[in-house]
């Protein structure tokens, strides 16, 4: 692999990229210096990303140049040209890239980072640290190969929140990540005093080592413990045994022996092939997206790590979370297991189907540590709990769900709103009050006609959205009041470090057996442990 | 099993302007008369090239469900006009609409991210204008349509006061 062995080393203009930040890839000697707690960095002029992100970004666009051209001149025989294009597309897609590279500048102060971008349109963005959702480090492949990474800054509202860094030295952007963190934590400390308090005793599998730094005030270190991780085996089992991939394979299965009865055998080709590509990227979304899946607590908040080939690593602050859903796919509630995904603000409705999206908590696993991580996010998690507030849907609008509206309730605590539905895959979403935006009722004419109504509780956008559909619509307005009572008095509760003190990884938790040296010592990729050269 | 909805929650609601009905009117009419004019010059090139009796049943057919909707819109606005409803309590902002799909919408002030004012040039010469509340979720779909432009801008402006990030929940 060539690898630089420092940036320095490619750097063309090197005055504006800090000279005394290392940014070797090791990254044993981060100190917190270059961005320490004493105000913006020591440049005025702002830092740009990577210079190798002008060649990483050139040759993703490159490549959609060289395509777009080459495809057009093979079409017309034009092989001459079509050659051609492979070049002319990667040196247009780097020049390009370099461009954006040259313009694209970042300051850090107390308060929030900015980032300015283009040439000709320039723009400017301001992302203040008390709005932060969420800060992932991801490695794309192409990005991985030349150990530099993309961060990327969730913010809460609009449809455009979410700001990237590309591309930076991986261990730039654990410093920047670490400071963004830090000052956010900083910033939000005066409305939960709790959160952020030093409570864990880091227990053996403490795992971070980065920093064993003079600096007292600004330390990488942030109690990094594993909760659990998911093993590839598992994740493989969890995608055969899920009910789209079943499903999916009898059908084909029909086709094929009905393809055979009726003797036209080629048709199973036109059958094969759609079924192994849609098998494939079932389990490649599925299992190589979720490789070597590690939940993980910090200071600062849950921390996700995951991919096979591109890497990710999500750091969501633990009172960012708006609502939970434990999914439990059929064959999977069988054997006990589930999984849990999260509602962040910022994320978006990324497809929740797929099992790849960046809101999912836990890809599988035993429903005791799913139920454990839920009751250590939302209060209440038990509708055991719920005193006598408990909604069932009207059997009047069975029409709209024959079987299904038996398994369709809601259930609500002073802290905490559940709903479940579902009978094959059973969906349970629960959202802390606190959380609640808005609260409508709506009624089609159909419903008005059966006397029932569809009351929802308003989240920000994710896999959680809470909603009783089709009840009954004298105990609808009740409802909507009752929620609205409660959101005005709901205090949020801040979510502690100590509520995952007891979660810690554990070969039973996690299903698999795996001995506590290997997370603590030879972690098996360099992503987001210690970096081996 | 026609319980009333929203009987139990009868607020002294804020009516939208009346203005809306004239400007949807006003709006629906350029539409359909426009395509009910191309309607008419299409079935002229019928009459040439068909028998006078196939021309002119292919005519109404195209046109007769034409004119169907714009009566039906006709009369459809007076009554979606004054489904409309917004009322400010102490906490919340409550929105109703509707009658066949009905809905009402309960807003904490706290929760509000923006609020947009949005007028086009008929609601401008009517005097009216279009308020969207927005929060950190999608779902909470509250625009409320032909508010008095001056009553738009101060309900933009107190609710945005009343807005407060630390409430936001988020």
């Amino acid at each position: 692999m060539t690898t630089p062995n420092s940036a320095s080393d490619f750097d063309p203009a090197s005055n504006s990229f800090d000279s005394d930040l290392p940014s070797s890839p090791g990254g044993q000697n981060i100190p917190g210096a270059p961005l320490d707690q004493n105000g913006p960095p020591v440049n005025d002029e702002g830092r740009r990303t990577h210079p190798l992100s002008g060649l990483v970004l050139g040759l993703v666009w490159g490549v959609g140049v060289a395509l777009a051209f080459g495809f057009g001149s093979l079409r017309d025989g034009e092989w001459l040209v079509a050659l051609a294009s492979v070049p002319a597309g990667f040196l247009t897609g780097v020049a390009a890239g370099y461009v954006r590279w040259w313009f694209t500048k970042y300051f850090i102060n107390e308060t929030e980072i900015r980032i300015e971008t283009g040439p000709i349109f320039r723009s400017s963005r301001r992302i203040p640290f008390a709005r932060l959702q969420s800060i992932d480090i991801n490695q794309p492949l192409v990005a991985r190969i030349f150990q530099l990474s993309e961060l990327t800054i969730e913010m809460a509202g609009g449809s455009d929140s979410s700001s990237k860094l590309r591309f930076l030295p991986l261990a730039e952007a654990r410093v920047i990540r670490a400071t963004v963190l830090q000052r956010s934590r900083a910033l939000t400390k005066s409305k939960s005093p709790s959160s952020s308090g030093k409570v864990a005793p880091a227990g053996p599998e403490t795992e971070a080592t980065l920093a064993s730094q003079p600096d007292a005030e600004f330390s990488l270190d942030e109690n990094l413990s594993i909760m659990t991780r998911v093993t590839p085996d598992r994740l493989l089992l969890g995608a055969l045994l899920s009910l789209d991939l079943i499903v999916g394979i009898i059908a084909a299965l029909g086709l094929a022996i009905g393809f055979i009865v009726f003797d036209i055998p080629w048709a199973l080709f036109g059958v094969g092939i759609p079924v192994a590509f849609g098998v494939f990227s079932i389990i490649s979304s599925r299992v190589f997206a979720q490789w070597d899946f590690t939940l993980s607590r910090t200071d600062d908040g849950l921390r996700i790590t995951r991919g096979l080939f591109d890497r990710s690593s999500q750091t969501i602050p633990f009172d960012r979370i708006q609502g939970l859903e434990l999914v439990e796919p059929y064959f999977w509630r069988k054997l006990g297991w589930g999984r849990l995904e999260i509602d962040v603000a910022g994320y978006g409705i990324v497809s929740s189907e797929d099992g790849v999206s960046a809101t999912t908590l836990l890809p599988i696993s035993d429903l005791p540590l799913a139920k454990a991580l839920m009751a250590a996010l939302v209060p209440d998690p038990n509708p055991e709990q719920h005193e006598a507030a408990f909604y069932q849907a009207s059997r009047r609008g069975r029409i709209f769900a024959p079987i299904g509206w038996r398994y369709r309730w809601l259930s609500r605590s002073q802290n905490t709103v559940l709903t479940h539905t579902g009978w094959l895959t059973e969906r349970t979403q629960i959202i802390p009050q606190a959380k609640v935006q808005s609260v409508a009722i709506d009624q089609g004419p159909w419903q008005h006609y059966l006397g029932v109504a569809t009351v929802s509780i308003h989240t920000p956008d994710g896999p959680v959205s809470i909603e009783i559909r089709h009840l009954d619509s004298e105990l609808a307005p009740d409802l909507l009041r009752a929620e609205i009572e409660q959101t005005r008095h709901a205090v949020l509760q801040p979510v502690s470090l100590a509520n995952f003190l007891s979660l810690t990884h554990t070969p039973r938790s996690s299903g698999s057996v795996e001995s506590t040296e290997h997370q603590s010592g030879q972690p098996t990729s360099n992503f987001e442990s210690e970096p081996n050269d | 099993m026609s319980h009333d909805l929203f009987s139990d929650l009868s607020y002294e609601w804020t009516p939208v302007s009346p203005a809306l009905v004239k400007g949807r009117r006003l709006v629906g009419s350029i539409i359909f008369g426009i395509l009910v004019v191309v309607m008419l010059a299409g079935s002229g090139f019928l009459f040439i090239f068909l028998p006078l009796l196939w021309a002119a049943l292919l005519c109404a057919v195209a046109l007769l469900p034409t004119l169907g909707l714009w009566i039906w819109f006709w009369f459809w606005v007076p009554r979606n006009q004054a489904s409309w409803g917004y009322f400010e309590s102490e906490k919340e902002l409550i929105v109703k609409s509707g009658i066949m799909f009905r809905r009402l919408v309960v807003i904490p002030y706290g929760r509000m991210q923006f609020v947009d004012v949005e007028a086009g040039p008929v609601a401008t010469a009517h005097d009216y204008a279009s308020v969207t509340l927005n929060t950190a979720s999608s779902g909470t779909v509250a625009d409320i349509p032909g508010v008095p432009t001056a009553e738009a801008h101060r309900l933009r402006d107190r609710l945005t006061e009343l807005g407060d990030f630390d409430d936001s929940g988020i």
